[in-house]
Order: structure tokens, then sequence, then C-alpha cells
């Protein structure tokens, strides 16, 4: 444990939350997690070590206030689709999965110039990513609801947000390419000597793909500071992950390419981050890339709210679109009795990082903010036909060709 | 004979021609092969076939392309359908490897394929890769692959028959717009050609070509203009690679005028390749292309609308090309 103890010392605030009510916590957390034995290493070299516990309080404070956006802006998007006509956004959820975002964004550089922040490629469920890594969520908003004001001037919807400004470098409709793409940005930092890590979010059906190998094998044969984060939430689509992979724990795949693998409880934020910040400082030292499949599991269907209700977490049922595989509804009862929020709750309460109080004015902040944030993009403009022949080129537009 | 919509009735062809052929595989990713329609049995192409023919597979386009061109070769027909996300991930199997082998084997290699390709290009707000219309130009340039794309439900069987008994590699377009299109349908098996053009209305004054997802659009304008008394002869191309230049010259040595529209960029659509067969062929015409700009389709309706050619762009050409 000579690691963790080297990270405390570097870290300024480390001994200010070395309570040893926390240490007391962190033994009954690992006690739990072995029982239900979700928190393992798969393949790594050497463990990682328990780096939550050496975060300043307001660091903590800040995880468990983006768990909670997150869930409120995917609430408050799933009641605005099931309840308001007018809305058009086409939305997958990320209810569910937040603690892998946080947890994962937690371990990056999120500001600074864009030569030097940590670069993060999502996915077609790409909300709760974007959030973590500082999105506005007005603009968001905005953009699922196709207004010209939107983060992609409207462009581009949910499967496409983007903010360069924040190396949140965008939601990829498409299964597989991105991954690869990453690597090429961590390639070019690797070039340039940047300092800077990629992380690429993908789920568990990219396993299936040509692409997951490719980035996985050209990131290991070259040490790129790059980062795979397989959510593993279950189903790719509609259909369950095991008609796409032959293993349990896809990070076993890891092992065919020399690096580390390593598997977390997606619903535990501290899990994640821990094994985060491994990688990132592992990909910071010039020491290669690291597959990190987060077992976790989403609220909502593949995507819109077939089987949802408004006001009310979850969806549950039959979706007409999971002809060959749909969810159990006691599946998805299950994984909700463990639910990133709460756990992210409980533990910053048992830790005395948040009382109760605190933590109610936090999720009620977050509640504001989402319904706030969907109110203002109701408001915005909408987008001007013509700007549509924009933004192909660098330069000038292209001619109209629909016209006669 | 019983009202069907699209995926009813290609399925019915394709389950008629698995109960034939034992050999016969189909292989899916996210779209199950079911479908139901009031009054007809459900078909259910993985129950009724079993597992070992019917296939769900990982989200992997390429192996999907990959694996139906190797059962093929083996001896097999096989059909795979690719949903509108991954087809272009398949192109190189289709593009490199169905459209040259038979070529580079000196006509040995044998495929009885059929890539039932998705395509969408009907939904506001999907934005960029999932919006795109434009594969029937790629896979309508390839050389060795029959590349068809049928408008409605009964031509969509009978293509898929035809297509499911053709040795060649074929290349079936499905615009998924028109998923929603009912008529009625046939029970019996009967073969549409893969290489004839439809005449859908005959007259005098101008030729109307469209194609797949844009048809609708089409026959609603021509219906607006044959109300305000134009003699309009509407075709739907149906068949892009071979193309039947012959149905498309008579009709234009006929009215003089053509009028191409395309849901695909405006470059290379295959209303250009219409105009080049009739402009080869037919002194004295004149010519218009309706396409969709050479632009990646943007998520704001307002935007993708206004982009996308329509029945009063349609009316709009027709008039400026016949007054």
């Amino acid at each position: 444990m000579s690691e963790r103890d080297q990270a405390s010392q570097e870290t300024p605030a480390a001994d200010a939350i070395r309570s040893p009510s926390r240490r007391a916590f962190l033994k009954g957390v690992a006690g739990a997690g072995a029982a239900v034995s979700l928190v393992k290493v798969a393949w790594a070299e050497g463990e990682f070590g328990y780096w939550a516990k050496d975060l300043p309080n307001e660091r903590l404070t800040e995880m468990f206030t983006t768990i909670v956006r997150i869930r409120w802006h995917e609430r408050t998007m799933a009641d605005k689709m099931l309840t308001d006509p007018n809305y058009r956004g086409y939305n997958h959820f990320y209810a569910g999965q937040e603690a892998v975002a946080v947890g994962v964004c937690s371990a990056l550089r999120n500001k600074g110039p864009f030569e030097e922040i940590d670069l993060v490629y999502s996915t077609h469920r790409p909300t709760g990513h974007a959030i973590a890594k500082g999105i506005d969520m007005k603009r968001m908003a905005a953009e699922n609801h196709f207004r010209a004001t939107g983060i992609n001037k409207g462009y581009g919807g949910e499967m496409h947000l983007a903010d360069k400004s924040i190396g949140f470098m965008g939601a990829d409709g498409m299964i597989g390419p991105g991954h690869v793409i990453a690597t090429g940005s961590a390639f070019a930092i690797r070039a340039r000597g940047s300092k800077q890590v990629v992380v690429v979010f993908g789920g568990d059906g990219t396993y299936a793909t040509p692409h997951f190998h490719a980035a996985l094998n050209n990131s290991a044969l070259l040490r790129l500071p790059f980062i795979y984060v397989l959510e593993n939430n279950l189903y790719h689509q509609y259909a369950h992950y095991s008609y796409s992979c032959p293993m349990k724990d896809i990070a076993d795949a890891a092992r065919t390419y020399r690096i580390p693998g390593v598997v977390v409880d997606g619903q535990d934020v501290m899990q994640v981050y821990n094994a985060a910040k491994t990688a990132v400082d592992r990909a910071r030292a010039g020491e290669g890339p690291t597959l990190i499949e987060a077992k976790t599991y989403r609220y909502y269907n593949h995507w819109g709210a077939p089987g949802a209700k408004p006001g009310e977490l979850g969806a549950f049922g039959y979706d007409p679109l999971a002809i060959s595989s749909f969810r159990p509804e006691r599946e998805v009862r299950e994984w909700m009795a463990r639910d990133p929020v709460d756990i992210c709750r409980n533990v910053l309460i048992s830790w005395g990082v948040l009382d109760r109080a605190r933590a109610d004015a936090i999720e009620a902040a977050a509640k504001k903010e989402a319904v706030e944030a969907f109110a203002w993009a109701d408001k915005q403009p909408f987008c001007k036909p013509e700007d549509g022949l924009k933004n192909v080129f660098v330069e000038g537009t292209v001619p109209a060709r629909q016209l006669a | 004979m019983a009202r069907k919509s699209w995926m009813y009735s290609v399925l019915e062809a394709v389950q008629y021609e698995m109960r034939q052929d034992k050999n016969m595989v189909w292989i899916f990713e996210l779209t199950p092969p079911v479908a139901s329609t009031p009054g007809k049995p459900v078909i259910n192409l993985e129950k009724e076939f079993g597992r070992t023919r019917v296939v769900n597979t990982g989200i992997d386009e390429m192996w999907m392309a990959a694996c139906t061109l190797g059962a093929g070769l083996a001896g097999s027909k096989a059909v795979t359908y690719i949903p509108y996300q991954g087809n272009c991930m398949c192109f190189q199997i289709i593009q490199n490897h169905a459209g040259k082998l038979r070529h580079m084997t000196g006509g040995m290699a044998e495929m009885p394929i059929v890539y039932i390709l998705e395509m969408t290009g009907q939904t506001p707000g999907f934005a960029g890769q999932h919006s795109d219309y434009e594969i029937d130009t790629y896979y309508a340039h390839i050389p060795g692959v029959k590349t068809v794309v049928p408008s409605t439900p009964a031509d969509a069987k009978g293509m898929m028959v035809s297509a499911i008994r053709d040795p060649n590699p074929v290349v079936y377009l499905y615009p998924a717009g028109l998923r929603e299109l009912m008529e009625e349908v046939p029970d019996d098996q009967y073969q549409t050609p893969l290489d004839k053009a439809a005449v859908r209305t005959t007259g005098s004054d101008i030729t109307i070509v469209g194609s797949g997802g844009g048809m609708p659009e089409v026959l609603k304008a021509t219906d607006r203009l044959v109300k305000e008394g134009m003699k309009v002869e509407t075709i739907d191309l149906r068949c892009l690679k071979p193309m039947d230049t012959e149905t498309l010259v008579k009709s234009v040595q006929k009215t003089k005028r053509l009028l191409t529209v395309d849901q695909s960029y405006y470059t290379l659509c295959p209303g250009a390749e219409v105009i080049a067969r009739c402009a080869e062929n037919v002194d004295g015409a004149r010519f218009k292309r309706v396409a969709f700009p050479d632009a990646p389709p943007p998520a704001a309706p307002e935007m993708f609308l206004w982009m996308r050619p329509n029945a009063d762009h349609v009316v709009a050409a027709a008039k400026k090309l016949v007054g």
C-alpha cells in the first residue's frame, strides 16, 4: 500500500480527510464489494489504489453534485419526452450509469487551454459524459431541442453533441469507429509530448466490432495515453451482451494486448474514480493504455422512453423494439436497488463530507438547474433553413440543389 | 391477398424461400426478422428456422457482410439485414470482394446472396450519421453487384424473391421511411424483375424519375401536376444497376423533358446517371435534377426538411421545365 501513502503525501488536503471513521468505512465498503463480487481486478499490473479517500471534501462534494445533475437532467428529459408534445428530442438516457462518467471525468483535466486538457470521446448515449466533462447544460438542452443556440448550433442533436473547449470531442452515433479515432488523438499527444490523456467511452456492444480490437492493439503497441472505458450495461441496443461477447468480463480482452484490464463496480463512483486515476497516472507517465470495464445498467430502454412514466425513474416492461431480448422488470429493479446516487450519497454522509440536509439541498438545486435548462432551451430560436448549407467546408456555403 | 407492410411482405418472401431451401441462412443485428399484419400469422424467422440458420449477431456489419459472402461462396443462399447505422461499414466487403470475385475467378465464384441495406433520410433530428441516404449512389457504382431500391410493399416482396433466386450478389436497399406503407400484396410467391423500371403514370409533357424513399413525394407532386392539367410520365427507377435505359429513353423521346428527383446528394446522384443515359440517346431534350444538396443532413428539422426534396420542389421544377 506504499503507492497510496505516496499519493496521500502529494495531496495537500489529504491529512484533513484521513479521519478514522473514513478508514473504518473503507473496510466496510471493501467487504460489501467482495460480497457482491462485482469489484475485482481482472488482470492488472498491480492493484489500483483507493485514491478517492485522498480527495478534498469539495472535490467529493462536486462528484456527488455532478451525479445528481446528470440524474435530474435525464429525468427532466424523460419527462419532457413523455409529456411535452412539442419536444422533438431524440434521446438515449444515461440514468443509472452516472457514476461511470463522473468517476472517470473526475480523474481528468477538464479546464484550461485545449492543448493541455484531457480529451473525451463519447457515444450515442452522451449526456452524462458531457455533463461530467463540464458542458453547459442549457446549451446542451437547446441542442437536443435542435435550436440555433444549441452547443452544435442545431446541426448535431444528441448523438453528435460536442464541446471542444472542455475537451468533449463529441458523441458518436456509430459503434466502433470513434474508439479508433480516439487513439489517433492519443497518438498525436504522444508525438507532441503534451501529457494529455484520451478517454473513450464505449458500451458492451463495442467488443464485437473490429474497431475495439484495433483501438486496443494499436494503443498497446504504441503505448498511447489512451483509456478505454467500457460501460457494460448488459445490453447493446436490444440484445444482451452475451450475443456479442463470449466472456463474462470484457476486461479479460486486455490480456490479449498485454495491457491492464480492470473490472469495476460502475454503480460506485469511488471505485470508478480509483480505477480511472490509476489509468490516468499510468497514461500520463507514458506507460500506455488501460481498459476499464464498468459494470453498470441503464434504467431506460435503448432509446426513448417506452415503458417510462412521467415523474418516475426508470422504464419497465415490454419495449416493442426489443423483440429478441428484452429486460425483465426484476433485473431493472435489482440494479436500481444499487443506485449510483444513493451509493455516493451514503458514502459521503458516512465519511462526514455531507450531511443529509446538504445532500438534499444539492439534489434540489440540481433538479432546479435541469428544469431551468430545458425551459431555457424551449425559448431558444429555431434554426434558419438555409444555414443547412453552411459548415460543409471551412469556407462558404454549398449550393441549394433541391430548389427549382 | 391482404394489406401488408413492407417488412411483412419481405419476410413473407424470405420465409417461403427458406422453407424451400433448408440451407438458406439469415444474419441480423438490431432488427429481428419478425413482422405481423392484421389477419395474418406473425412471421418470426428466428423462431421458425432456429438460431443456427437465423443469427442475431453483435454490432459488426463487416462480419455480417463477409459472413454472408462466405456462406454464398460455400454454396448456401444467404441474406443479411444491415440497419442504417452500419450500411457503409460493410462497403469494403461488397465493393472489393463480392463485386469482383466472380470476375477475378474467371466465373468460378458463386454468390447467391442478398444484402438488405437499410437507409434512412426520412426522420428529421437523427442528424448526420443516422440520416444519410447517399448509399444508393455508392452501391450502384459497384460492378458485379446488382443494386435495387423498391418503393412499395408489393415490389419489395417480388424483388426480394428475385434477389434471393438471383445467382449474383444483390444489394437490396430498404428506405426505412417507407416502413409505414401498407398495400394489398399477393400471398403467393411471385417475382419482380431486377432490371426494369416501373412506369407509374403515363404522359407526354414531362418525364419525372424518382426512386426509393423519394417516391411518395414524387407521386404526390405528380397528382398535383396532373390535376393542373400537365401530362406527367412518372417513373419509379427501382433498379439502379442494371439501370433500365430502354424505358427511360423511350419516355424522354416522347416527352423531351426529364426531371430527376433524389434524396441522395446532388453530385453523382442516381438522377445524374439517368440524365446522362437519356442525353446520350435523345436529341433536343431538356433536363433538370432535384436532389439533396452536397451537405451532410443537419439535425434541426428546419434545416433538414428545407433541404430534402419534397413535392413542392418537384412541382416547381416541373413547371419551370415545362413552362
